[in-house]
This record gives structure tokens, sequence and C-alpha cells, in this order.
């Protein structure tokens, strides 16, 4: 395992960018702040199970060229596209909405990139998230998402974060999006990749919403099997502001998502739903945390995870209601199924409780595809494979079928059933 | 159509069919009755293909084929189709969803097309009425939430759209009332043709009245141990298994 302190002086080196002054500020200071940093271990707590996932070399610090394309159809939306971390501004398809700005950092000035400094991180708790410092040192472009008070975005917003890893590389695509007051969002972050070359993508997205802000988020991570994918998603919520997450990944080599949830001012909620899946020797970490700041705040988390083959996928769902957080409203399912006898699987709700007047539940369980319910649909001439994929995908449709953006839920229900067939073939 | 000879089998390791034979003809209604526990379900079971069960002697011939060399789909696929007992409730997978599943499992096994969507429902929603099932029924998952009769129901539903040339009915009577019993019973009747065999395991005569068998077997201690025409039905009715020298309480299995 290499240290972070060994891969840092490579890591730390600073892209070509055109960055104005404050954002390259921002990144010297945060390239000076990382090269102390020590790599996670098995003894990092939110590394525990991930750690042996994560083998990063040097090779990886080299910035990715840019160049070829993915093409991706989204149907009826608005989209932009982030392509090795770098903005390819003319593929963009942009709303031209009073209200909505949709620009890269490259493209502010001094003014409003100080503002963007000051906002940068905020959303974060970046003491749990050893790799967002590394982002920030390796800032090349960002995008800001910006809507003023009562600003509707009426379609879709897709970014799609693309890595192409014809070479070894790493990508850090960066994220900002202020939802003022009683605005309204739906943002597809969709990660993708081509090119079978050893790659890291490391993304940060940060959201504030203002009071009565309603974001829906939908997060695909679709990366090839060659690519390494930590990302990090912070959110802030002020008064009655509502945020719902829909987040699907599939396994890869080192595949993480941090999500950080935080009701900071009464009436706030959030729906978060995760669906995961992973085979052969596939990883896949969630860890979320919800901080429930202020009174009268509700939080729902269901997420599912399907393993095969010999993969690993962790779910570590933390709650934390802060002491004058009276009143708050926090549910937490975490379901999991195994396919193979050889896959592991490691779940962890934590719930720190500091208030007296709340309602919390939570549930975990790990379990296997019911023997008679597989007797079932093959006593009725229904092969294995397929049988094995209609109760497999019975165990996560639920989430699947809520995934607001009808063109994602199609998509990624195929995507789903062919991966789950994939997995019952293998054996 | 089907001949068992000298059927042995086994859960866990403890015997339960001791040598079965039966010979089953094309258009024969055959009614399998017994007390509990003397095998009539694991024979059900076995002939399904739940491999829980281990045959340990024994053949089936099913119109000239291994039928215990088949897998559980293949059987189906070949015509077989069980009834359960216990029907098994799945949410999440719509009764529309595995029925279309299911059916096209068998028309693809012999090299028919899929049937499409608009056909399909059409097919479901003529069977369903026939055996008084709401149509909301196909839409909700497989059983899921459906009454102890809604289920059997369900599973005759299931055996029209199947059309199998051996349909096996496990219990379809236990927990039935009066109106449901005749709503399987017409869905049964209909189904019988020159062409196509019924196995009804039964604890009670009361099925009998409406889906009349050419022939009757108590099944007791894992073996068939009387065989006859339809009148060894009422006969057991009026006198009960002790009347065979069967101890009713026997041991479970």
């Amino acid at each position: 395992m290499t240290a972070l302190a060994t891969l840092a002086p490579e890591f730390a080196s600073v892209p070509d960018s055109t960055l104005p002054g404050p954002l390259q500020r921002y990144r010297d200071n945060a390239a000076k702040a990382i090269a102390g940093m020590a790599m996670p271990t098995r003894r990092t707590e939110n590394w525990k199970y991930s750690s042996r996932h994560l083998q990063l070399d040097t090779a990886l610090a080299a910035p990715l060229a840019a160049t070829g394309t993915i093409s991706t159809d989204i149907g009826d939306a608005y989209r932009i596209v982030i392509r090795n971390g770098v903005i390819a501004a003319d593929e963009s398809r942009l709303p031209a909405i009073d209200g909505i700005e949709i620009v890269r950092f490259a493209d502010l000035d001094e003014v409003n990139a100080q503002k963007i400094v000051e906002q940068l991180d905020g959303a974060l708790d970046t003491a749990a998230l050893q790799f967002a410092p590394l982002n920030s040192a390796r800032l090349q472009d960002g995008l800001l998402v910006r809507l003023a008070s009562n600003a509707r975005l009426d379609k879709p917003l897709f970014v799609l974060c693309q890595t192409l890893a014809e070479h070894s590389g790493s990508a850090h695509p960066r994220i900002l999006v202020d939802a003022g007051s009683h605005s309204e969002l739906t943002l597809v972050e969709q990660h993708e990749s081509q090119g079978d070359a050893p790659a890291l993508v490391n993304a940060v997205t940060e959201l504030n919403l203002a009071a009565g802000a309603q974001v829906t988020y939908v997060r695909l991570s679709l990366d090839g099997t060659t690519v390494n994918h930590i990302g990090a998603t912070g959110v802030r919520l002020a008064a009655n502001a509502r945020f719902d997450s829909h987040c699907v990944g599939f396994g890869g080599p080192l595949r993480r998502h941090d999500l950080q949830i935080r009701l900071q001012e009464a009436g706030a909620e959030c729906r978060l739903n995760g669906v995961t899946v992973t085979l052969g020797e596939q990883h896949y970490d969630n860890h979320t945390v919800i901080e429930h700041v202020a009174p009268h705040c509700n939080s729902e988390e269901t997420y599912r995870c399907i393993a095969a083959g010999k993969s690993h996928a962790i779910f570590n769902g933390r709650i934390l209601i802060h002491r004058d957080a009276q009143k708050s409203v926090a549910e937490m399912s975490n379901k999991n199924l195994l396919l193979s006898s050889e896959a592991e699987i490691d779940t962890k709700p934590e719930l720190e409780i500091y208030a007296d007047d709340v309602k919390c539940a939570h549930g975990a369980t790990i379990g296997q595809l019911d023997a008679e319910s597989l007797f079932y649909l093959v006593s009725r001439g229904i092969g294995r494979t397929e049988a094995g994929t209609l109760l497999s995908m019975a165990f996560i449709n639920e989430l699947v079928q809520q995934i607001p953006v009808e063109s994602v839920k199609d998509a990624i229900e195929q995507r789903l059933i062919d991966f789950i067939e994939t997995t019952f073939q293998e054996v | 159509m089907l001949s068992i000879k000298n059927l042995h089998a086994a859960i866990e390791g403890k015997e339960i069919l001791k040598g079965i034979d039966l010979e089953v003809k094309p258009g024969e209604v055959h009614a399998i009755m017994g007390p509990n526990g003397s095998g009539k379900s694991t024979l059900s079971q076995v002939l399904a293909g739940n491999d829980s069960y281990e045959v340990t002697g024994g053949e089936v011939i099913l119109d000239g084929k291994n039928l215990l060399e088949m897998e559980t789909e293949e059987r189906a696929r070949e015509g077989v189709f069980l009834a359960f007992q216990y029907p098994v409730e799945i949410p999440g997978v719509s009764n529309l969803q595995f029925l279309k599943t299911a059916l096209n499992s068998i028309r693809k096994h012999h090299g028919q097309n899929e049937i499409n969507a608009v056909e399909f429902m059409k097919l479901a929603r003529e069977k369903a009425r026939q055996v008084n099932l709401d149509e909301s029924f196909l839409k909700r998952g497989v059983n899921e939430g459906f009454s102890g009769g809604e289920k059997k129901r369900n599973e005759i539903m299931q055996m029209l759209l199947m059309e199998p040339k051996l349909a096996i009915l496990d219990e379809t009577d236990s927990g039935l009332d009066i109106d449901a019993l005749k709503t399987v019973a017409d869905g049964v009747n209909a189904l019988r043709s020159p062409d196509r065999s019924v196995i009804m395991v039964t604890h009670y005569q009361r099925l009998l009245s409406y889906i009349v068998p050419d022939y009757v077997h108590v099944l007791a201690g894992g073996r068939i141990i009387k065989s006859g025409g339809r009148e060894l039905a009422l006969e057991l009715e009026a006198k009960g298994y002790g009347w065979l020298g069967i101890n009713e309480t026997a041991t479970a299995g």
C-alpha cells in the first residue's frame, strides 16, 4: 500500500488551467495541505472495509488528456459535459431562463470567483472525506449551477462526467449548486467512461439549498471496469428545503460514494434512495451521513445492495441528531442480497442521538434469494437465470421505479437487468 | 402419458415415498387420497421437480421421456403443471410480468413466437374472468396479499393460461368455500380433454363431487395401498381411512 505522502508530490503538481486568481489560490492552498496527508488504511475507521481496494499509484496522478467523446443520449434535457475534469463548453445544451446561471469556474470574474471560494467545502465535512482535498488541489475547472429565488429549471440538467481512460491518469470533476430560496432543480450527475487504462475519478459535488428550495439529485455511477471512482456529495439544507436523491452504482475495482446531508434549519427534509450492484471481484462502498442540526426535520433513507460472485459491498449509514434537533424524524433502511456464498457485504447503521424527543428507526438485513420463490417461478417454466433476475429485480424495483426522470429510469432498469443476468450466467 | 414405477423419495434423509406405481393415460383424471403425512404432497413436489427432495429410486416417464432427468423448468415446458398447496407470495414481481415470462418460456420451448403485450393482456384478462379474479389482481405482486381462496384461483388461472398436458393439483380444495370450490372445479373441467391428464391430490371427497375422477388411489405410508373407481372415494367418505387399516394420526411427511 502506497502512502498518499509518496503520491502527494505527483498529485500536488499543479495542472495547467486558466482559473481566476482566487480559485488558483484556493487550489494552491489545498495542494500544500495534502502534502502531509496519509492514505487511509484498515485502521482508518471510515475506510476499514475499503482500504484493501484502494490501490492507487503515481501513474494515476497524471492528468487525463481529453481526446474523443462519449455520445450519450439523454433525451429532452439540458446537458453539460465535464470531460476528464474539464468542461467541454461547446457540447452543452443549456437553458436560457432568467435567474439560472450555469457557468464554468474558469469563466468567473475575480469578484464572483472570490464568492465561490467562500462557498467551496461549506457543504462538506472534509474531516471525513480523505480525497475531497485532493479534488481541490487538482482543480482545473468547475461547474457552477446557480438558481435565483423562485427560479425553476423546467427540464432535468444532466452533468455528464466523462472519463476517457486511454492512458492512466486521474480526473477531478467539481460541481457547486447554489439553489436560491424556493427554486427547483433536477440534476442528473452521470459518471461514465471509455478506454481500459487504469484511471481515478475523484468527484466532488456540493449543493446548497436555501429556504424552501427543492432539489432532486440523480447520481449514476456507470464508470468502466478499470476506473477507480471516489465521489463525495455534500448537501446543506435551509428551512423547509427538500432534497431527494437517487444514487445508482455499478461495481468496479474501487467505488466509493460519500453522501453527507446537513439539515441545517427547521422543516428541512431529505429522502435518500440508493441501489448498488456488484459482481466478480468488484467493490462498492456507500457512506452516508445525515445530520439533524435543527428541530422538525425529516429524513428517510433506503439503500439496497446486491452482491454476486466474489464482490464486496459496504454500507455505512450514520444519523447524527444534535441536541437541539427535537421532533426529528429519521428512518433508515438498508437491505442487502447476497447472490453467492463468496460475496461479502458489510453494513453498519450508526445512530447518534443527543435530543430526547425524536423518532428514529433503522434496520439492516442481509439475505439470499428465497428458495421457495425460486422454485415457484422455475416450476412455471421460467429459466433459472430469468427467475433469479426477476427475484433480484423485485428486491430493488421499488427504488428503481421511484427514479423521477423517465428516460433514466428505463435505461437504468434495463442496465440493472442485464447486469444481474450476467451474475447468474457466470455461475 | 405418465408412468411412475417404484418411485422412492426422501427429504433430509428420511424416506417418504416407498415405492409408488401409477399409470395415467391421456384424458384421465386420477384422485390421490390419503391421510395427512401419507406422502401426497411429496409426490406432487417430486413430480414438479422440487430439489429439496431426493429421488432415491424408481422412474417416471412422461410421454416417453425420463421426467426425473429433466430440470424443473424443462418439466413445466414439457407440460407438467403443479397447482401449489401453498402458493408463494413474491412482492415486487407483478403477476402479469410473471405470467408473461412463464408463458413465453413455454412458447419458446415449442418453437413459437413470444406473445405480444396486447394479445397477452387479452388472454390474461379472459383467464382471470374465468376464475372470478378481478383484473386488478394481474397488476399486483405475485400472490401478494391474496386471500387463501384467491391464491388457489390464481393457481387455476395460471393452469388455464399454460394449458399443461399434465396438471397436478395439490390440495387445491383446501381452505375453499363452496363458491370458490365450484370456480376451481369449473376451471379444471374446462381444461379436461382427451389429450390432457389430471392428478388431484386431496384429503377430502368433497372436490370429487365437482371434478369426477376416473380412478381413485389411496396413499398411505408412502405407498398406494388401494386403487379403484369413483366409488372408492365415496366409501372412504362413509367409512374413513380406518376402514383400510390406516392409522389417521400416522407420522407426517
